[in-house]
């Protein structure tokens, strides 16, 4: 109708000036550039935070931006991915799946913290049996949560279910993915007969009464790694002393963390002015900090079924035994996930445990920091997994 | 609107009509406004604090703990520096979309080759939710303000380019005729009578876009930023104090009703000049 009113050349300057305008810039010089963390306002997130916190990374020399807040945990490896940030904590399973499901070119340098996670249930709920006929959320497929609840489902004689909207046969369970904020509601509506996920998810769901541990998954799998700390293999190969230096921060954090827990619940918590999560306290402090007789009434209800492991809630330890990967990649076999698995099949745990972690910066750190003693652990880079559902 | 009748309706004369409209706007409008907003608090009252049992954790969601909590927002939160921000974003949104889809909507509108060679694609691009380029917006912008100002462009453009579009279809032949009998450069009859006579539409699609960009804001405020009402309803969300959601809820609202406001205030000035 109006062919006159913009001549093409017009409409093809205009586009050029658009497409200029949004070209990303490129990152300049990245060798100098500050260390970017990305990280998800959980207690995972600790020894990162502390490092962050307490200046531990510009004591190392490293200049470092504050964290960056994720959502989810598709959000921060996607994050990882774009080369938005240099270092992550990740799901210990999502790392196996992520170099090789997903040819991401990132390795475990150090295990971020251990235990952590619970199975919190409905009020009404006894025992792993009473979840028959019910649905319960994990918050990824790709998590030590589906493990160790599919391991728990199975030890009771019931059938983990991932597939199908159908009626539940009467000794199956449905999974799950779900947004860890959303569990508790769930689990209050009735919608959810429990849910398996990192704390202070499951400290919230005791705080307003809605729902109770039923098994914490350090009792399960003794001293599990939760969450590990995950880099570039760039950075590793190219720049190792800036590795060895962050590597040496977050080891540092976690002994602090181990040393400072109150002060560390409170430094995470929405009432101090850093804000790095929007937890308060007193949630926070029944995770990292609970009060002394906490772990004897877990005892009695049998949330803790093995005392003499003596575990705490959660715990901090940064060395990547290589008995655990090897027995993840053997136990995320027999795990249902709905996702293509193809790839574990072929891949051999003994050459996992060696290609998929970098241990070489964290034997050095805790070396520097006092050795495994330090940990409370003994003077050893093996150790027998202990797992008992 | 593309097969509008060839009656000849200049812009000004779509506001004859609005005299009586105005009269009832100005008197029974506001007071009919209110008792709707009023029947919506006490639905959501009826549904949060009556029906719930005691105890339930529904009762969060109460209009009453929402208002109680929206003091220690302002004070502990610093709400209004969240609203600024995300405000900010919304705008900076608004004016990619602007600068991205008056120029295309123009370029669709007045070139019929090119409407029927890209109709598919900009309706294909139009249905798919922001959200999903999340990933691609991340890798390609990083994390942070400018990822969400591009999602934010990205979601406005296409309701400013159809409407743009619409709005020279609508443009009256006779004008251009005219523009050309009086031997009119491109440029003025860009300037002079595609311009001003695509306006209204131009706004309407930028109210549109308003209203798409505040409702993609929440979820964008996901990437990697502190602040931002999005964000706090994520914090809220994250420890599950259900009464600050909802009186975030609360303010998002209000806000985006002031900005559509403001949008249609800027609307009506030029349907009644």
């Amino acid at each position: 109708m109006c062919d006159a009113c913009l001549g093409r050349r017009d409409l093809l300057r205009r586009v050029a000036a658009l497409s200029a305008a949004t070209l990303p810039l490129a990152r300049a010089g990245a060798a100098e550039a500050p260390l970017r963390i990305g990280y998800l306002p959980i207690t995972d997130a600790t020894p990162l935070l502390v490092a962050h916190g307490k200046g531990l990374f510009e004591a190392e020399g490293v200049a470092v931006d504050r964290p960056v807040l994720l959502r989810s945990w598709a959000q921060l490896i996607e994050a990882f991915i774009a080369d938005q940030v240099d270092v992550v904590h990740l799901l210990s399973p999502m790392t196996i799946w992520a170099r090789y499901g997903a040819h991401v070119p990132g390795r475990v340098v150090a295990w971020n913290h251990v235990d952590g996670s619970a199975l919190t249930v409905a009020p009404s709920v006894s025992g792993v049996r009473d979840l028959a006929g019910s649905t319960v959320a994990v918050p990824f497929w790709y998590s030590i949560h589906n493990v160790v609840v599919q391991a728990l489902l199975r030890a009771s004689g019931l059938v983990p279910v991932i597939r199908g909207s159908g009626t539940l046969a009467a000794n199956e369970v449905r999974l799950v993915v779900m947004a860890p904020p959303d569990m508790p509601p769930a689990l209050a509506s009735g919608r959810l007969g429990g849910y398996i996920v990192a704390e202070p998810f499951n400290a919230v769901a005791e705080t307003l009464g809605i729902g109770k541990v039923l098994r914490f998954t350090g009792d399960v799998w003794k001293r599990h790694a939760c969450c590990v700390v995950f880099m570039h293999e760039r950075d590793l190969a190219g720049r190792p002393d800036w590795s060895q230096r962050v590597v040496n921060a977050i080891v540092k954090a976690q002994l602090y963390t181990r040393a400072h827990r109150a002060e560390v619940a409170s430094l995470l918590s929405r009432e101090d002015a850093h804000r790095y999560t929007p937890q308060p306290v007193s949630v926070l402090d029944r995770v990292l900090a609970p009060p002394a007789g906490a772990a004897a009434m877990y005892e009695q209800d049998g949330a803790i079924q093995h005392a003499d492991w003596h575990e705490q809630r959660i715990d901090f330890q940064p060395f990547p035994y290589p008995g655990y990967t090897e027995e993840l990649v053997r136990r995320l076999r027999e795990t249902e996930i709905d996702a293509d698995k193809g790839f574990l099949t072929a891949l051999d745990p003994a050459f996992v445990a060696r290609d998929l972690v970098d241990d070489r910066f964290v034997r050095a750190a805790i070396a520097a920091n006092g050795g495994m003693g330090a940990f409370g652990l003994a003077d050893a880079f093996a150790r027998t997994e202990m797992f008992a559902a | 609107m593309t097969d509008a009748a060839p009656v000849v309706r200049l812009p000004r004369e779509r506001a004859q009509g609005a005299p009586a409209r105005l009269a009832l706007r100005w008197s029974a409008g506001p007071v009919l406004g209110l008792a709707g907003l009023g029947g919506l608090f006490a639905a959501w009252f009826v549904g949060t604090d009556l029906l719930p049992p005691a105890g339930s954790l529904i009762r969060q969601f109460s209009p009453v703990a929402a208002l109680a909590s929206l003091p220690d927002l302002v004070r502990n939160e610093d709400l209004l520096t969240h609203v600024a921000v995300s405000l900010t974003r919304v705008l900076v949104g608004l004016l990619i979309a602007i600068v991205a889809g008056v120029p295309l909507g123009l370029a669709v509108g007045s070139w019929r080759p090119l409407d029927t060679a890209t109709a598919p694609a900009l309706q294909l691009l139009r249905m798919t939710s922001p959200l999903s380029w999340m990933p691609i917006a991340v890798m390609i912008f990083g994390l942070g303000d400018r990822a969400i100002y591009v999602l934010l462009g990205f979601a406005g453009t296409w309701p400013v380019a159809l409407s743009t579009a619409a709005g020279v279809h609508a443009l009256d032949p006779r004008w251009i005729m005219l523009g050309r009998s009086l031997a009119a450069t491109r440029r003025e009859m860009l300037m002079r009578i595609v311009l001003p006579g695509v306006l209204g539409h131009v706004l309407t699609g930028i109210r549109l876009a308003i209203g798409i960009a505040w409702i993609v804001l929440v979820p964008c405020e996901m990437l990697g930023v502190s602040a931002g009402l999005g964000y706090l309803i994520l914090n809220t969300r994250d420890s599950l104090a259900y009464s600050e959601l909802m009186a975030v809820v609360l303010v998002i609202g209000f806000t985006g009703f002031a900005l559509d406001a403001a949008a249609r205030g800027l609307l009506g000035l030029w349907r009644g000049r």
